[in-house]
């Protein structure tokens, strides 16, 4: 074989190796990751149908978050990142320059649109609806963190504020 | 820090192979050698960044005089000068392989002061044979004669060489990154798996021989280092294994085009040392401006990434089934993971522990720990990506020089 036919099929060779090497890494899906994308948080989520005050909870905290997200313009996410602990919450404000008193004023809105989606979902009755929502609105920077952690607490209190006519008024109203 | 040997090695090549046609390749030699030496211990023994970079810089003063040098003293020993050229570029090629793989294995058994420990005696042992001639040199003199007029160096072979290196230092720096930063690899592992190339590399060294056109073991070197760069792009999951065939082309391809273009960019030109120094200085200055051209994509790359998973991660979450109260404990562990990692992509299977006790819920969880880490881990390979793409390209844009290379004189 010449020397010139050997380094024909050395090119050949590599050019099929490289070819298939990146056929077969497109084929597979090399091309295909892309991040997942998180939502709008201004855009309303439908409820999924809420059962028990553990579920009501679940779907409180994530609709006080997307409200709060979407009055700081952050995504729900970046924001739940940043109430996890208060060094994250130190690291939040520095990047986003959003101090405790313009966070304080969001998550309480977040917690406002809650009470708004969970009345409109049929978990709340407007009879507690009202009340829990001027609670909300006058409601301290750490309460509301909490709340937005785990909204439980409120939905049992505004239980126990309305006592026994509560339950009575719940049973007339949607 | 990253690249100041690099940068010293393309600078000080060609002044030292000057130098060595001046006062003998002996002597070059073997004080580039006892200054190498020397530097390797200032180096294992430093415990400051800015004396580590000092030392480094010395040291490759010290190789650039010991490496051009020694271009002249291979034909005595191997027998003729084409042999030597060939030797000379498949040990270049070579030992770029093997460099991280050796790095890796004894930064992790030892520690990363014993790789410059280490070069000391290796140095010293290189150095004994060569004092003879050294002393030789001191008695006799140089002979005048030898010094002959310094033809123009190789142009398309050198830039050639010097996209190539370009590539290959992305190849080998960002391939290592990846496995450590992002797929959380020890050294040790991360050195194993890169063996992978140098092993190629050997196995590519053996066909090159075969073929005697230089031109096509260039081309064919440089399509193989594009592909196998594609191929590390393109990579479908976070997975080793999957580095591999990408490794075995880049391995096969540096041995190949390496030494090609070496042999290209010395053949028939005299002196050797200083052609032999245009080679180093393209390749060192191939790898200072692949560096400092792929670090920053890289860089911003990674940390987008890590944004945009940490996001996805979340999202996973807080959109799961599991309950409410778990579900903001594990985004704070998580959280906390992703903090104490400083950059790197975190094993998130610690913020997981310990499982829920209820069936049903365990389940959940065990889900949403493999949906996140896929995404963290998708998220850190792909973060890569446009880097690896980029090598490739210029592996790629090498062709052009070397398909020029025939057509034009120089």
């Amino acid at each position: 074989m010449s020397g010139v036919l050997r380094g024909r099929i050395l090119v050949g060779g590599a050019i099929v190796a490289a070819v298939v090497l990146v056929g077969v890494y497109l084929a597979a899906g090399g091309s295909s990751y892309v991040p997942a994308k998180t939502q709008d948080p201004c855009r309303h989520r439908p409820w999924r149908n809420p059962e028990g005050i553990q579920a009501i909870a679940e779907q409180f905290s994530l609709s006080a978050l997307d409200g709060a997200a979407c009055r700081l313009g952050v995504s729900r996410e970046t924001l739940a990142q940043a109430l996890a602990s208060p060094q994250a919450r130190a690291s939040f404000s520095r990047r986003y320059g959003i101090g405790d008193a313009k966070l304080a004023e969001a998550i309480r809105a977040g917690l406002v649109r809650a009470v708004d989606d969970a009345e409109r979902a049929g978990a709340l009755s407007p009879f507690l609806a009202a009340p829990l929502r001027e609670a909300v609105r006058r409601i301290p920077l750490e309460r509301a963190i909490e709340l937005v952690k785990d909204a439980r607490s409120l939905l049992d209190n505004a239980q126990t504020f309305l006592g026994p006519a509560g339950g009575l008024l719940e049973r007339f109203l949607p | 820090m990253l690249v100041s040997f690099n940068l010293v090695m393309a600078l000080a090549a060609v002044p030292a192979a000057l130098v060595a046609r001046r006062v003998g390749p002996g002597r070059t030699a073997a004080v580039g050698l006892a200054v190498f030496a020397g530097a390797g211990l200032a180096c294992g023994l430093s415990d400051h960044l800015s004396t580590l970079i000092v030392a480094r810089c010395v040291q490759a003063l010290g190789g650039a005089a010991a490496v051009t040098a020694a271009l002249e003293l291979l034909p005595a020993t191997v027998g003729s000068e084409r042999r030597a050229t060939a030797v000379w570029a498949s040990a270049g090629a070579t030992g770029a392989a093997l460099g991280p793989a050796v790095g890796g294995i004894l930064t992790e058994l030892v520690s990363w002061q014993s790789i410059f420990l280490l070069q000391v005696p290796v140095a010293i042992a290189a150095a004994a044979p060569i004092f003879a001639v050294a002393r030789h040199e001191a008695a006799t003199g140089i002979v005048e004669p030898e010094l002959r007029k310094t033809g123009r160096p190789h142009l398309l072979a050198n830039l050639a060489l010097a996209m190539v290196s370009a590539a290959i230092a992305a190849a080998l720096f960002l391939l290592v990154l990846l496995l450590i930063e992002g797929w959380r690899l020890s050294p040790i592992g991360a050195a194993i798996v890169v063996s992978a190339m140098p092993l190629s590399a050997l196995a590519g060294s053996r066909l090159g021989p075969l073929v005697p056109s230089a031109r096509a073991r260039a081309a064919a070197g440089a399509i193989l280092v594009s592909g196998g760069l594609g191929g590390l792009a393109l990579l479908p999951h976070a997975e080793v294994v999957l580095t591999l065939p990408p490794q075995i082309l880049i391995g096969v391809g540096l041995s190949l085009v390496l030494s090609a273009l070496t042999e290209t960019a010395l053949g028939g030109r005299a002196p050797q040392a200083i052609h032999g120094g245009w080679t180093i200085s393209a390749r060192h200055a191939g790898v200072v401006i692949g560096l400092l051209a792929l670090t920053p994509i890289f860089t911003a790359d990674i940390a987008q990434q890590r944004r945009d998973a940490i996001d996805a991660g979340t999202a996973v979450v807080l959109d799961s089934r599991v309950s409410p109260l778990l579900k903001i404990e594990l985004a704070q562990r998580i959280e906390m993971r992703m903090e104490g990692e400083r950059g790197r992509v975190p094993t998130i299977g610690p913020a997981f522990e310990p499982l829920p006790a209820d069936p049903t819920e365990r389940a959940a969880v065990l889900q949403l720990r493999g949906e996140l880490q896929n995404q963290l881990d998708r998220g850190a390979t792909h973060a890569f990506s446009p880097s690896f793409l980029l090598g490739a390209l210029l592996g790629l844009l090498a062709l052009i020089p070397i398909g020029l290379a025939r057509r034009v004189s120089l």
